[in-house]
């Protein structure tokens, strides 16, 4: 036990050791991270009233972010995925560092969905024993159920893994490929049933369709791994650890993939909509061309458009997609693009019209913005984190260094019955 | 005879200076003036009918009842009726509209004053011609808002006791009790009404429970059922205000494009 | 049958309600500590309900759950916090469902004239906040516009032009009725000659998918049919207001501005008991009137009668009469929730 906390306070220690930049960054985090506890404070004591929802518009800014980041929870089986079940030997390095990810990005969603909440000191009424947990019928209590999950199997497997690797001590390859194998499936269905969360409404036309959780996936896999591309070559920059160039060639033929898809069924949705232009479009024409002057969106969707065609069009050239300083820069333009995309220009004409044919604009409040500012704030201050942690590990850096030989093999005794 | 044709009229004149309620009621000592459903012609005076209670709340801005604290406040029970239906068996009971039409005083003066038998002759048949009188209720008497002409005032009204209405047979038939004359003609309607599916009730839904029938003349003007172009049966009131604007939103022009541009088309 | 018990009870209130005040007026001159009381009493605007409340409350179990002693503590505890709130004796019933009864309503659309009366007295008679900064409305009442087809949109005022018409002149105008309905109408009188008028409300579907959709089932149908929520185990993550095909449901976004001179006493747990913020409320047929056997505040106060409620199960019911007999329909069938509320015809 002595050993396991020894290795939670040499990784954070690694963890919190770092240059100007570093503790510039950190301190550029924190920040944010104050003007969330603020924003918090003041929806919890004067209500949701601060922010710009309405009964019109009841689900806004706090579930898109939610919604994107399942996304980008979900993307970290992109690089699991490979790893393990192509034996792709250059990703399976960092395979670690993709589970780091989606730590912070579930920690990310939680807060979301805390933040959305009106009653957040009531989150226990959820919780199954002591209060109602309203499963299998509510797809929430579904949510709930594999975003938790999520979370478990990543910190588990990350971290067994880790300790392995600090211990010096081979990994139960059994135990650990387990929890891998299920957390690729898993993934999966994070974001499969955060997409039934909002396409079993058919009072909310827009999201109707079966199309949904297919959507969500190549999305997740478009804007994950653009991320991870970019976190992995920051990390190739400021650490050590050497990642080879055949990892990013991989991630961003996986973005290119995706991408495409992902246009194509965006473009399936438009056609199958506006041919027929039936009411039930009409969230859709909001975002694409505003309804009698109200166009809030229009430009958001357009933008996000712009950059999702574009940067597809550009990784689709090897030449392009292969430059290392380059790519970087088109992985932001589909992060930011599908951001917009699967965020707010997914949320929000969902709600409008109102089921009765109401239409009323939203506009985010500061309050909104501290809150959600604040989370992705905490997302990335978590990553980074996680990741020098985990990058010392991996590095061989940070390992356990014995003292007492004789209680080592006490505990060395422990660890291989476990 | 003739001083009193002439002492008459003046005594009901001076009956209607008298009269206590003003004819447009406004908010007096008491309390505000409500109307229920016809405006002018429905209307409640506020008071408390126990401690903190009202009998009624009413709209701050059109000053209709919004809520009745006793529904059956100042009823009086509708009586038999000729049909076995629902009220057979439960408490029912109505406004008197007796009260609200003679609120100036006109249905006494009406009996006293001109309609005594001797100042107004009884006319020699029901043959529509204009009116000299009662201008303000019928502004066209050939052109009566009801019937489109195949009827006239005597039709509905007692040729000789004014304060009645007829039926059929020439019986007198209350003011209080206007569907037996109304379901002269509105069979259909009458039947619904009766079902409690036309028309109004307040008080006890449930088998048994009591209820404030509302009749006939309580919601429609038995002079001007066509309002106009409308054809509604309803004289129009002022609504009440509309919803405040939800939150982000400065006007509600775009609810006004119907006749413009839909969605991204041209044409 | 019920309606002298409900008179009892009023009439009880009422006598304790005055001994309270007199007891108040007494104490006041002479004792510093209830100057607070008689503050409260007068104050126009009630004390920020989240201050008073006990922990007990916040650690009460789903009403559903409750047994009977939980059920008549957690009334006491809210009796006690809303009559110091409000300054008067508030009545919080559990009136439960009456066995025989499945409450059904309808409304005659072809007599409405979009007053917007029910929706006045519904605030009146319910205790949902009202004022500038957060008005709720349970009713929704609509203005669909009519207009005519013209004669020089018949021909060739279409597009594309060449090769014939594809979309006429006379679509995308009021000809017939529009579908997209007003919402914000202000007009002089009512009713318009070019309109209609469609109110809308709580449907009482015997399939909500609210209830589906709820992760905590505060939201659930009770025995005779209303969909009703318990305030104090909401925790307000509005699934449920997605998923109501009739926007229904209105969600309390700050703490309600409820008035304590306008706030009706006679309340029901599941009905129209002041709510807190960050809870989703809906229109519960008066539930606190309608198991006491009285109608609905809406159907009451409807100028013209358009409003008609009675028990579904009984074939002499008002309600029932118009299903045998009118044209009637539900709202957005498609969606197999099953309305309980009907529109009719004549």
């Amino acid at each position: 036990m002595k050993r396991f906390f020894q290795f939670v306070f040499d990784f954070l220690r690694a963890s919190f050791s770092g240059g100007i930049f570093f503790w510039g960054w950190m301190l550029f985090l924190s920040f944010f991270i104050m003007l969330w506890v603020y924003g918090e404070y003041v929806q919890i004591a004067n209500g949701m009233i601060v922010t710009g929802l309405n009964d019109q518009v009841s689900w806004g800014f706090y579930l898109a972010n939610f919604v994107f980041m399942v996304g980008v929870a979900a993307a970290a089986v992109t690089v699991v995925f490979p790893a393990y079940v192509y034996k792709h030997k250059e990703l399976h390095k960092i395979v670690v560092l993709g589970e780091m990810l989606a730590i912070a990005a579930v920690v990310m969603c939680l807060l979301f969905v805390t933040a959305h909440m009106g009653r957040p000191d009531r989150l226990w009424h959820i919780f199954p024993v002591i209060g109602i947990f309203n499963w299998p019928h509510a797809m929430l209590t579904w949510d709930v159920l594999v975003l938790t999950g999520y979370l478990a199997l990543n910190i588990i497997g990350g971290f067994y893994y880790l300790y392995k690797k600090y211990t010096g001590k081979p990994v139960n390859k059994l135990f650990y490929l387990s929890i891998v194998y299920i957390a690729i499936v898993w993934a999966l269905s994070i974001h499969t049933v955060t997409a039934f969360l909002i396409n079993t409404m058919p009072a909310r036309p827009m999201w109707f369709h079966s199309m949904m959780p297919i959507k969500f996936i190549t999305t997740a896999f478009a804007a994950g791994p653009s991320l991870i591309i970019i976190v992995f070559l920051l990390v190739r920059k400021f650490t050590p650890m050497k990642i080879a160039d055949e990892a990013f060639h991989l991630l961003s033929q996986i973005v290119v993939w995706c991408l495409g898809i992902a246009l194509f069924l965006t473009l399936s949705e438009i056609v199958t909509e506006l041919y027929p232009s039936t009411e039930h479009s009409l969230g859709l024409q909001y975002l694409m061309f505003g309804h009698h002057g109200l166009d809030a969106l229009v430009p958001f969707f357009w933008t996000a458009m712009a950059l999702m065609i574009s940067s597809f069009i550009l990784l689709l050239i090897p030449r392009v997609r292969k430059n290392l300083l380059l790519l970087p820069f088109i992985c932001l333009a589909v992060f930011v693009g599908i951001y917009i995309e699967k965020g707010m220009a997914l949320m929000i004409p969902g709600v409008i019209p109102t089921p009765i044919g109401e239409f009323a604009e939203y506009f985010p409040t500061h309050i909104e913005f501290m809150i959600v500012g604040g989370v992705w704030a905490i997302g990335f201050f978590v990553l980074t984190v996680l990741i020098k942690g985990a990058v010392g590990v991996m590095l061989g850096d940070v390992r356990y260094k014995e003292q007492a030989s004789h209680r080592v093999q006490g505990e060395q005794a422990n660890a291989v019955a476990t | 005879m003739i001083s009193y044709r002439l002492f008459a009229p003046l005594m009901g004149l001076s009956l209607l200076a008298a009269s206590p309620n003003p004819v447009s009621g406004e908010a007096d000592l008491e309390g505000k003036q409500c109307f229920e459903s016809r405006k002018d012609l429905s209307q409640v005076q506020q008071r408390e009918i126990k401690p903190g209670v009202t009998n009624i709340k009413c709209s701050p801005t059109t000053g209709g009842v919004l809520y009745w604290g006793d529904p059956f406040d100042g009823t009086i029970p509708m009586g038999d009726m000729p049909v076995e239906a629902d009220y057979s068996h439960e408490e029912a009971v109505v406004k008197p509209r007796e009260p609200q039409i003679d609120r100036n005083k006109l249905l006494t003066i009406c009996s006293m004053a001109c309609h005594n038998g001797e100042y107004v002759p009884y006319p020699e048949n029901k043959l529509a011609r204009p009116l000299t009188m009662h201008k303000d209720i019928v502004p066209d008497a050939m052109q009566l808002k009801h019937g489109k002409q195949a009827i006239w005032c005597l039709d509905c009204h007692h040729a000789a006791t004014r304060t009645k209405l007829i039926d059929n047979y020439g019986n007198e038939v209350s003011f209080n009790q206007p569907q037996i004359l109304c379901g002269k003609c509105h069979g259909q309607v009458y039947r619904s009404w009766r079902d409690g599916i036309h028309g109004k009730r307040i008080g006890m839904w449930d088998k048994g429970g009591k209820k404030r029938w509302w009749v006939c003349t309580e919601c429609h003007n038995p002079h001007d059922v066509q309002q106009g172009e409308r054809n509604s049966g309803f004289a129009q009131l002022d609504p009440e205000p509309a919803p405040i604007l939800p939150k982000g939103m400065l006007n509600t022009d775009h609810e006004r494009g119907h006749g413009q541009d839909h969605g991204g088309t041209t044409h | 049958m019920s309606s002298q018990i409900n008179k009892q009870n009023n009439h009880n209130s009422r006598a304790k309600d005055v001994s309270r005040r007199d007891f108040l007026r007494k104490a006041g001159t002479y004792s510093a500590a209830s100057l607070t009381g008689a503050a409260m009493l007068l104050s126009p605007r009630p004390a920020r309900a989240t201050k008073n409340v006990t922990w007990a409350e916040h650690f009460q179990k789903n009403y559903r759950l409750m047994t009977d002693e939980e059920k008549e503590e957690a009334i006491e505890r809210l009796v006690k916090r809303y009559s110091e709130e409000f300054g008067k004796k508030v009545n919080v019933n559990d009136t439960p469902a009456i066995d025989g009864v499945l409450f059904g309503y309808a409304l005659n659309i072809q007599k409405c004239i979009g007053c917007r009366r029910c929706v006045k007295a519904c605030v009146a008679e319910n205790n949902q906040s009202r004022g500038d900064k957060q008005q709720i409305e349970w009713i929704r009442v609509m203005r669909l516009e009519k207009g005519k087809f013209s004669e020089e949109d018949r021909d060739n005022s279409g597009y594309p032009q060449d090769f014939g018409i594809q979309v006429g002149g006379n679509a995308y105008k009021p000809a017939g009725v529009v579908l997209e309905g007003q919402h914000y109408y202000e007009a002089d009188k009512v009713p318009e000659k070019d309109a209609f008028y469609l109110p809308m409300q709580c449907m009482q579907c015997e399939k909500p998918p609210c209830v589906k959709v709820c992760p905590v089932r505060t939201t659930y149908r009770d025995p005779d049919g209303i969909v009703v929520i318990d305030y104090n185990w909401c925790i307000g993550c509005r699934m449920c207001i997605g998923a109501c095909p009739y926007w229904a449901r209105r969600f309390n976004w700050g703490e309600p501005d409820l008035p304590a001179a306008d706030m009706n006493p006679d309340t029901h747990y599941l009905g129209n008991r002041p709510r807190m913020k960050g809870v989703v409320e809906k229109c519960t047929f008066c539930i606190q009137r309608t198991r006491k056997g009285r109608w609905t505040g809406c159907v009451e106060v409807c100028p013209v009668g358009a409003r008609k409620l009675g028990n579904l199960l009984d074939p002499d019911s008002d309600v029932r009469k118009i299903l045998a007999t009118k044209k009637v329909f539900r709202l957005r069938a498609d969606l197999n929730t099953y309305p309980k509320f009907f529109y009719f015809m004549n």
